[in-house]
């Protein structure tokens, strides 16, 4: 019958040796695995345990199909899913031997390891052995052509606690180390083959080859014996030291990973979570290590170093002392050297639990430079939330007060007159009095769509013929709209992101306490900021309503028939995603839909939908000094130069006020003044219209 | 060290105005209401007093109870209590009159007022406090050095043309302290939502004194005719000056 002696040559100490290691190798990988948790239970707060199925059913379509692995990078995530796969059926392989050697026989008498379940089993573990070998290769050259985001200098300039270089180092030992245990476990079989040769070893193809060429150079018979009983000690050493090495090293990413997947919030980014009611300051933010959640410091030791964050990010980009990479591998260094095997250990660089999480080598300016813009979180193949992290820091400097004077006066502004402009509330609704036509108050009388503008479309001269615009399509459309002028304040969204969470709720209070008090059925918005907020956040403070942004709408109109454009605008145009509607709400299509709709022809950017690129406004940047390397182009610049670099593209479609101001001024100053103009959508739209809108009385600009 | 800081909460105007019926006032449609500039930078000032000596700052201002959203911003800002005085005309002899009555019952090491409010523009109420309570005062104030053991403070006063006036003052004292002294901390919305659990002390102005003036009118005034720019040699522009004022004074 087909089989072979599992330990062949050994004698009984030296298997009763094999198993007292497998024992401490267990032993202290089981004890890795209790510090890590023990490091966890220290933050604040407790594991989500929701929705258990959910989580588990999400957790494994997105480890065993790659879903998150294999974006923007195939031969990365092909080469990752053979040494996922290799590895997982290794070791299912090797618990399918364990079970027959230690339970199996010795309990039931059952000896299954033979026939034909032994060769197809050796076929199997041959052909995904081979699998994990090709896939290191492929993922060892990848590495040693040393692209970009894989080289971990810092972009700040700062020096870390913890050398860099070491993680260079534990890279290549991760990779060396598990492509030394695949080679050495092919050497093995190949040696035992060579051993006696039988023939149902064709089984095992690679092996049995191998071991051809042995016999051939005359390794064979003794000579092949006393050389597989070196190496089986040898990859068997290897393998568990391996094992006990998985909690310390990058390895722990192989349990991490999944967790962090399974315990992440699905709706990180878009609804940031509140704090608790009455909140201490202690309690608002992250100021110290333990004041993060588990979760978060269980992301943090899932990074991977992959550098896809680092590569999507704007503020890397654009020479921002901010990279999402390096901010994950400060804090993990921090939670580590205070709460972890290191700090247990007193292994420098230490950290202390009650250490400022700011300050070395994380400075404020790093957090201050993000723009909330999600790139990090919607690529990050293991989870992390980048996104809530930053504004947890930031929740901790505007509580105490630490942040850039020109924030805090706009913050301050925001909370005395309900907009960032410093209008009086007055003069909101002062753009609905220069129309031909009355735009209904909501507050007075009852509406069908209640139309929340925002700020910037509401009071920014430039925005405002936009905001106009748009009430004279829906005029023209018949669409039955009203606004709420004074009643209306900023719906908090960036207020929000740059982490006043006491002034958002203000804002959110008495906004849903306006919109409470109207009639309508549904709320339009034209301003990404304020859908996002309105429709994702407002719900959780009681304000749930359908919530639609001006895109939709208007793409509704045209396939109701309420709109029927009149004539093709036939221009080439290029659209930008702005980032709190697409990569936040998934709102990629309509727009386009819409700039299809007015004849034009649609040329996209290198950097499209999900991997749209910030204009550099978001997360309150706009309220905020430069924090920019003065040489490098901003993010709305670099943008202009990808949107001008397409072939004869005139117009940059907009649809965000945010990005009408942003995009406006990067033309003039990228240099491109006079070869693309910026378009807000909704003006696309009224040019195509088949109505002669009448010429305004006064407007502004 | 106690400090008393008399705080204002101002109404701002924007562009666009209309006045009451009677013609005394803005409507208060059109009016915005804000903590007044200059408050916020004296209660910094007495902030960073009490970080440095320890004790107590009191605030106090004369208003409604709409007023009161003042009070808690400087609350959240790190105020130790606060005092607001009903039924207080809004001139500033009034409001000084009213202050005085509070503030010498204080006995605080220490007053500080802004220089002026926003809306009012009179600068007259920091003055005339001290001049009620008897006590010295600096006005214009940009830098305190307080010596809590020899009960004085140096100051530094802004005049004109970028001078300063450093001077010695015996405390206790009144000082109106000017924009630009400090950089006023954040009084974030969750100390200001916490500060609303604070009980501000109301008390009724024991009334008394006349007003120093009274509203007769509020407008907007004229559009004036645009001025007429005289070029040429200084003989001949003094020529056509005097031209001029003969003309208008026939």
């Amino acid at each position: 019958m087909e089989t072979r002696e599992t330990f062949a040559g050994l004698s009984t100490w030296q298997i009763a040796l094999w198993y007292t290691l497998i024992v401490i190798s267990t032993s202290i990988f089981a004890w890795g695995v209790i510090r890590l948790v023990i490091k966890y239970r220290r933050g604040r707060g407790s594991f989500p345990v929701d929705r258990p199925l959910h989580r588990a059913g999400r957790t494994a379509w997105i480890v065993f199909t790659h879903a998150w692995i294999k974006r923007r990078d195939g031969v990365a995530g092909l080469a990752h899913a053979m040494i996922f796969y290799g590895f997982v059926v290794l070791f299912i392989g090797t618990g399918i031997l364990a079970f027959q050697d230690d339970f199996a026989r010795p309990i039931l008498g059952w000896d299954f390891w033979q026939g034909p379940f032994y060769l197809v089993y050796s076929l199997f573990l041959d052909v995904f052995g081979a699998f994990l070998i090709i896939g290191l290769v492929i993922l060892g050259v990848k590495r040693a052509r040393k692209p970009k985001r894989l080289d971990y200098t810092r972009v700040d300039g700062v020096t870390s606690r913890y050398a860099r270089w070491r993680y260079k180092v534990g890279d290549w030992v991760f990779v060396d180390s598990l492509l030394f245990l695949g080679v050495t476990g092919f050497f093995l079989e190949a040696l035992r083959i060579a051993e006696t040769d039988p023939p149902f070893e064709k089984w095992s193809p690679v092996g049995w080859v191998v071991g051809q060429g042995l016999i051939a150079i005359g390794v064979d018979g003794e000579t092949a014996s006393a050389a597989h009983f070196r190496s089986w000690w040898v990859h068997g050493v290897a393998a568990l030291t391996f094992v006990a090495a998985i909690p310390f090293t990058k390895a722990v990413h192989m349990m991490a990973a999944p967790a962090s997947v399974a315990t992440r919030n699905d709706r990180a980014s878009k609804e940031l979570v509140g704090l608790p009611p009455n909140a201490k300051p202690e309690e608002v933010g992250y100021g110290v290590v333990t004041d993060m959640t588990p979760a978060h410091l269980l992301q943090l030791d899932a990074c991977t170093k992959c550098g896809k964050c680092h590569e999507a990010c704007p503020a890397t980009a654009s020479g921002y002392p901010l990279s999402p990479r390096d901010l994950v591998l400060d804090l993990r260094e921090q939670s580590e050297g205070a709460l972890g095997i290191r700090g247990w250990l007193t292994v420098p660089p230490l950290f202390h639990s009650d250490e400022n999480l700011l300050g070395n080598p994380i400075r404020p300016e790093t957090v201050w430079s993000c723009m909330q813009c999600m790139a990090c979180v919607e690529i990050c193949p293991v989870g992390i939330e980048h996104v809530p992290i930053i504004n947890n820091l930031r929740r901790r400097l505007v509580d105490k007060g630490e942040m850039d004077s020109q924030l805090q006066t706009t913050l301050e502004t925001i909370y005395e007159s309900g907009n960032s402009f410093g209008e009086p509330k007055r003069k909101r609704g002062r753009w609905a009095k220069e129309l031909d036509f009355e735009v209904k108050d909501a507050r007075k009388e009852p509406v069908d769509v209640l139309w929340f503008v925002g700020d910037f479309a509401s009071l920014d001269p430039r925005n405002i013929r936009v905001t106009q615009a748009l009430a004279r399509i829906l005029h023209h459309a018949g669409v039955d709209f009203g606004i709420l002028y004074e009643g209306e304040r900023n719906a908090g969204n960036d207020v929000r992101r740059v982490g006043e969470e006491g002034l958002f709720t203000d804002l959110a209070e008495s906004n849903i306490e306006a919109i409470s008090a109207c009639e309508f059925s549904r709320i339009l918005t034209s301003d990404p900021h304020s859908f996002n907020t309105l429709k994702n956040e407002y719900p959780a403070l009681g304000g749930s309503w359908d919530v639609v942004h001006h895109s939709q709408f208007l793409l509704e109109l045209f396939q109701s028939g309420a709109l029927t454009a009149g004539r093709s605008l036939g221009r080439r145009v290029t659209y930008h995603d702005p980032c709190t509607l697409g990569r936040y709400n998934g709102v990629y299509d309509e727009p386009r839909a819409l700039i299809a709709a007015t004849g034009c022809e649609l040329i996209e950017m290198q950097r499209v939908r999900d991997n749209s690129f910030c204009c550099g406004a978001g997360g309150g940047r706009i309220w905020m000094s430069e924090l920019k390397a003065p040489d490098a182009p901003r993010p709305s610049e670099s943008r202009m130069h990808e949107a001008t670099a397409l072939d004869r593209v005139s117009t940059f479609v907009v649809c965000c006020p945010k990005d009408v101001t942003m995009y406006e001024d990067a033309v003039k100053t990228s240099g491109h003044e006079g070869e693309i103009e910026v378009r807000e959508l909704t003006e696309l739209v009224l040019e195509s219209l088949d109505f002669e809108p009448v010429a305004l009385a006064a407007t502004a600009d | 060290m106690k400090t008393v800081v008399c705080i204002k909460q101002v109404l701002q105007l924007g562009d666009e105005v209309e006045f009451t019926d009677d013609g005394l006032d803005v409507d208060p449609d059109y009016l915005d209401p804000a903590l007044n500039e200059w408050d916020s930078f004296a209660t910094e000032e007495a902030l960073q007093l009490r970080e440095r000596l320890g004790g107590e700052v009191v605030l106090v201002t004369c208003g409604s109870k709409a007023s009161e959203a003042a009070l808690r911003r400087c609350l959240a800002m790190g105020a130790d209590r606060a005092i607001r005085i009903e039924g207080v005309d809004r001139d500033p002899f009034s409001v000084a009159r009213a202050l005085a009555e509070v503030v010498s019952a204080e006995n605080a090491d220490l007053v500080l007022c802004g220089v002026q409010s926003s809306d009012a523009v009179q600068a007259a109420t920091g003055t005339a406090l001290a001049e009620l309570l008897d006590l010295p005062r600096a006005a214009v104030v940009t830098k305190v050095d307080y010596d809590a053991g020899a009960r004085t403070a140096v100051v530094d006063r802004e005049l004109e043309g970028g001078l300063v006036d450093r001077v010695e003052i015996d405390t206790p004292a009144v000082l109106t302290i000017q924009t630009g002294i400090n950089e006023p901390r954040y009084a974030n919305l969750r100390a200001i939502k916490q500060a609303e659990q604070v009980e501000i002390d109301v008390r009724n102005a024991a009334g008394g004194g006349a007003p120093a003036y009274r509203v007769r009118k509020m407008f907007v005034p004229d559009r004036g005719e645009g001025a007429e720019m005289i070029d040429g040699s200084p003989a001949e522009i003094a020529a056509r000056i005097a031209s001029i004022v003969k003309e208008r004074l026939v």
